[in-house]
């Protein structure tokens, strides 16, 4: 067996509630994005190109959809023979109770036996809900340069929304001197991406100690880091230029979605060199009809458009019917616009049906009107 | 249950699509946009339980080998199931050796030890859905020893060009196979598809071969039809021979209308093909698309009507593209006017301005070509 230098654990237990009724069935991580993709592809497919052969997921909210969606490696490349994705869900053991993932720090704790099988010299945590493209071998590089204990990216975001943020406060030579969650006065704008690389002999040692803390909260952000700070770890940033959003609401869902419309936009899914890759899904290519109109928009295969489209993206399978027009909208797998019915600033979830006539959304509304719901002929929502 | 194997057939020497088929066999044409013609027939098979298939290759076999690789993406089991590529060595000295039975005796060890009971012959070369299993149990409750499909047609004096057509009698029992000679417009095109036991295909092979060392599996079949109970099955649904460019053109075309394209693509009759990673298609502000199947992984800011666009063609600023083929990967640069045109893949149109053809006489542009 090849020796595996570093293991990639996704955490992909949230819910992702300021998703609102998105994520009533499915997981954050399992949510449609981008037109083919799901939220997780973007994690599993960095791997993939970082050249990471075993990935576990930890699984937890409702996890039926994304256990058997991500157990299939072969949509990463990850089908190798000593390679790929282990869906590890909280489980019953001969010394310890069913339990629940605590926090991000137990849901690693919980699973030291499964990541002691593969003796990695790095382990390398992630999240399941961010969209960014981003080399993680790069990144070992600088933790092995720096000769770190932990590394953790960051990305610069604009100083007035760093309050939102866990802030990282840095020396010249990327080391990390403080780290702050949500500040209320942020002394830099270096937010956490929730990707840490660890020198796993060492995070194995903290974790089993985590585990009998009872004031602890078990999480990485919370207990893991401050504490390592305060033991004098050698713990350094590794700064991330590129696109990389959290899409925690409706509002940013639709917004890094509709970056896709942009020529410019930074995350360049059709770069060849790294590919996003997702599910093969069955079906006719895209289908623009006789009296479709089609303007600023991101399609993918299996839609049906023979209505108008303006500045929108459609996910596999949506429908635009004869007249329908829809405009500043994300529509949702399987979604369908029924004829003359006009959908505006609007994110339409799998598989509603927008009834004929009906009008959804309104081009001066603050926010993103969620459509979870079938829309009867002519209503108005 | 009586099982069967699947043979996809190459068109070998038989049918000539200029252009396309210098570059790869017709089993490899691009398809509407995504699959490949390959795709139909394969995917006829194992949507009928039949997940052992040879497919033969004759010449420049790289991409159809590229694009079938093990047969995971057509839901063929890994372990009991097994898609089998098979070559033959083609005759350089003279061309009507390569018959479609001298490929069959080349690897008839092979089809000799296959344990299924009965095969299933089925073009590469040719469009359209059939359950193989219903035929099946059709051929066998018929007590024929072999089942011919076909497609009744009502443009046979202009199209299908080198198919076969088949002579029945009332009760369906085959008069002749013989080629279609273009002299009536109702035909029976043959659809190159058998069912029959193993052991009579086996026997059929090593006959054919006695009797003439160039006779192709029909004419055998047109022989034995005096000591054989051979009769016809009529086809339903879509059906395209791509046995010409004008056809291949024509079939794509035709799949432009979004019932017709529903006939062929059911949900309950999944047709697979292989993925490509690639990212959706973006519509640039200024875009204007009309009646169109457009891939994945376009770029698309100008003009396209009636057209046939494959995967990650880039058509830029003021580009007009009207009954087009456009296959994967060409670009179709600023104010470049096309019509009737079937553009093959890696192709950049650049400096020439504008090419126009017309639908009766569509134009072609090799792979790679820089015009």
């Amino acid at each position: 067996m090849k020796q595996n230098e570093m293991l990639a654990m996704i955490l992909a237990g949230g819910r992702g509630s300021r998703l609102r009724e998105l994520t009533n069935k499915v997981a954050k991580p399992a949510v449609s994005f981008g037109g083919k993709y799901r939220i997780i592809d973007f994690p599993l497919s960095n791997c993939s190109n970082s050249g990471i052969d075993i990935i576990g997921v930890l699984t937890q909210y409702e996890s039926v959809l994304l256990n058997s969606y991500v157990a299939a490696g072969r949509r990463w490349g990850l089908d190798s023979k000593d390679s790929g994705v282990f869906v590890l869900p909280p489980r019953e053991k001969a010394d310890a109770n069913l339990d629940v993932y605590r926090g991000t720090a137990d849901a690693i704790s919980q699973n030291i036996d499964f990541i002691d099988n593969y003796d990695p010299e790095y382990l390398l945590i992630l999240s399941g809900d961010h969209i960014y493209k981003m080399n993680y071998d790069l990144m070992l590089d600088f933790h092995k340069a720096h000769g770190a204990d932990a590394t953790i990216a960051v990305i610069g975001v604009p100083m007035r929304e760093a309050s939102r943020f866990g802030i990282m406060n840095t020396d010249e030579n990327n080391r990390i001197v403080e780290f702050e969650e949500k500040p209320e006065h942020p002394r830099s704008n270096l937010a956490s991406m929730g990707i840490y690389i660890f020198n796993w002999k060492l995070l194995r040692e903290l974790l089993l100690s985590d585990i009998k803390n009872c004031d602890s909260h078990h999480d990485f952000g919370k207990d893991i880091i401050p504490t390592m700070l305060g033991n004098g770890c050698g713990l350094y940033a590794y700064e991330f230029k590129g696109y990389w959003k959290d899409v925690g609401t409706i509002d940013s869902l639709w917004e890094a979605n509709m970056d896709l419309l942009d020529r410019r936009n930074a995350l360049n899914l059709d770069d060849s060199s790294w590919l996003i890759y997702s599910e093969n899904q069955n079906a006719l290519p895209q289908y623009i009809g006789p009296e479709a109109k089609v303007d600023t928009a991101y399609i993918t295969q299996g839609c049906a458009i023979e209505g108008e489209v303006q500045r929108s993206v459609l996910f596999t399978g949506a429908r635009v019917d004869k007249h329908a027009r829809v405009i500043d909208s994300v529509l949702m797998p399987g979604v369908e616009i029924g004829e003359g019915a006009v959908v505006t600033r609007a994110l339409v979830a799998d598989g509603v049906h927008i009834g004929k006539g009906a009008v959804a959304g309104s081009a001066d509304s603050e926010n993103i009107l969620l459509v979870a719901q079938d829309v009867k002929g002519k209503e108005i929502v | 249950m009586a099982t069967a194997f699947g043979i996809v057939t190459s068109s070998g020497s038989r049918f000539r699509v200029e252009g396309l088929q210098d570059h790869r066999p017709i089993g490899a044409f691009s398809f509407l946009g995504r699959y490949r013609v390959i795709d139909f027939p394969v995917s006829n098979l194992s949507n009928s339980n039949i997940d052992r298939i040879q497919v033969y290759v004759s010449q420049n076999p790289r991409s159809l080998a590229e694009h079938l690789a093990g047969g995971q993406h057509y839901n063929i089991n890994s372990k009991r199931g097994k898609l089998q590529l098979l070559f033959n060595q083609d005759s350089r000295l003279n061309d009507i050796y390569n018959t479609d039975l001298s490929s069959y005796l080349e690897n008839i060890e092979i089809i000799e030890r296959m344990p299924q009971e009965y095969v299933i012959l089925t073009p590469g070369y040719m469009v359209f859905t059939q359950d193989f299993n219903t035929l099946l149990e059709q051929h066998i409750e018929s007590g024929a020893d072999i089942t011919l499909l076909y497609h009744r047609v009502d443009n046979a004096k202009t199209a299908y060009q080198n198919c076969n057509v088949l002579e029945l009698n009332r009760q369906k029992g085959l008069n002749a196979i013989g080629p279609n000679l273009g002299t009536a417009n109702e035909r029976n095109i043959f659809m190159d598809t058998y069912i029959m036991k193993r052991e009579l295909f086996v026997s059929l092979i090593r006959k054919g071969h006695k009797l003439s060392s160039v006779y192709t599996l029909s004419e055998v079949v047109n022989i034995e039809n005096a000591n054989l109970d051979i009769r016809g099955v009529p086809h339903r649904g879509y059906f395209a021979a791509i046995c010409d460019f004008q056809s291949y053109y024509d079939a794509n075309m035709e799949l432009l209308d979004i019932d017709t394209a529903r006939e062929l693509f059911r949900p309950d009759w999944q047709i697979y093909t292989q993925t490509t990673d690639s990212c959706p298609t973006k519509y640039a502000e200024g875009a204007s698309v009309r009646n169109s199947m457009i891939a994945n992984g376009c770029t698309i800011e100008g003009v396209v009507e009636n057209s046939v666009i494959g995967r990650g063609v880039t058509i830029r600023k003021g580009a007009v593209v009207r009954n087009c083929m456009i296959l994967g990967h060409t670009i179709i640069d600023c104010d470049v006017h096309l019509e009737y045109q079937v553009i093959d893949k890696w192709a950049k149109i650049v400096h020439m301005k504008e090419i126009v053809a017309s639908g009766e006489r569509p134009g072609y542009i090799h792979r790679d070509d820089v015009l």
